[in-house]
């Protein structure tokens, strides 16, 4: 079962992602409402994500930052950046994301990348 | 007491537009999620469906008013030369797909020419939400349930400076009568219940004309019944890479 740490500081979009995923066979490991937390999350927990999902515009750290920071820690992590700044995806590349969604995206779209990127 | 330049001021504004937009964005998110869902369940009967479809098409008609809105904000105090040539065919074909997305309730075939060398416009991002704008208004305007639109290109020399001219046509679109006998813009002044209508007509040519280039209406076969409707917009070609 593919697990997903999910961050981004709107409550309803941890939920909608929470509520989809779980449908879809996912394992939600942690959830985090800012880069920050994210990071504290993904360094203390023992349990690494398969996939993290991550926002770009939060308060505290922002995605890319948090972003870089994960991939400081492991290299190979996998990061699906989400976002509705669409000129951040390349910053987002650049620090590690392994790739970009544009929101709103089709949580179809967001689960093909989720088992294209599981499977690499 | 600090004095606010109009410098100033006009970077608050656009501050907020960011914050309100950006915010609209994650709303439309949610719904378009919870839409999918509710689709997704099995149990939905197909009337519940139609209208379960008809509301995806609306969030993804308010993302482009969004993203619009945005690209005005961002295009208004560019000069065409800053930005950066955009291939037609790319914008085009991603342009084919997102709309026949866009429209679940609708059966949409898009006819594209086929590529070649030389099919790049001025316009970076604002030309490619150009296509798309183009597409989308063009649906807005046909009742039908199947539409069929084709998108041509030829070349034009307009005020001696090299242009691509973006035809779309569909001959089963009903054009707002404003749209003909007057410029567009007016129709704004008089009845704002048709020029809803032609908000994204009203995009297509204020884009079209910040990018340099220009913008017209015209029915399809004028004689004949259903008129159709085309839309011309005519960009800037930019040079070879």
């Amino acid at each position: 079962m593919t697990s997903v740490l999910i961050v981004d500081d709107e409550l309803f979009i941890v939920e909608l992602y929470r509520d989809i995923l779980q449908l879809r066979g996912y394992k939600i490991v942690g959830t985090a409402f800012d880069g920050e937390e994210a990071v504290r999350k993904y360094s203390s927990n023992s349990e690494k994500p398969d996939v993290v999902i991550m926002d770009h515009r939060m308060p505290v750290m922002n995605g890319v930052q948090a972003t870089r920071e994960i991939i400081k820690m492991n290299p190979k992590q996998k990061v699906i950046f989400v976002s509705a700044d669409v000129m951040v995806e390349k910053e987002a590349r650049e620090a590690g994301a392994i790739d970009f969604l544009p929101k709103p995206f089709r949580m179809d779209d967001l689960i093909e990348k989720m088992q294209k990127v599981s499977a690499q | 007491m600090k004095t606010e330049t109009p410098k100033n001021r006009e970077q608050k504004f656009a501050y907020y537009m960011d914050l309100l937009s950006h915010d609209v964005l994650n709303n439309n998110q949610a719904v378009l999620g919870y839409l999918e869902l509710i689709l997704a369940s099995g149990v939905v009967d197909k009337k519940t469906r139609k209208y379960a479809e008809k509301a995806v098409s609306h969030i993804r008609t308010s993302t482009i008013l969004v993203d619009n809105v945005k690209r005005l904000m961002t295009t208004r105090d560019m000069d065409p030369s800053e930005l950066k040539p955009t291939d037609l065919m790319v914008a085009m074909n991603s342009a084919e797909r997102d709309v026949v997305r866009m429209f679940p309730d609708r059966k949409i075939t898009v006819k594209t020419p086929s590529g070649g060398p030389g099919m790049r416009v001025i316009g970076d991002n604002a030309a490619t939400d150009l296509v798309l704008n183009l597409l989308v208004s063009m649906v807005r305007l046909d009742p039908s349930d199947a539409i069929t639109l084709e998108l041509k290109v030829s070349e034009q020399i307009v005020q001696g400076r090299e242009c691509l001219q973006i035809t779309l046509e569909d001959p089963t679109a009903q054009m707002p009568r404003m749209a003909k006998d007057k410029p567009i813009e007016d129709a704004y002044q008089e009845d704002s219940s048709i020029a809803v209508r032609m908000v994204g007509i009203l995009y297509c040519k204020m884009m079209a004309v910040m990018l340099g280039g220009g913008f017209e209406v015209r029915e399809l076969s004028p004689k004949t019944e259903p008129k159709g409707a085309a839309f011309v917009a005519t960009l800037l070609k930019a040079g070879e890479p």
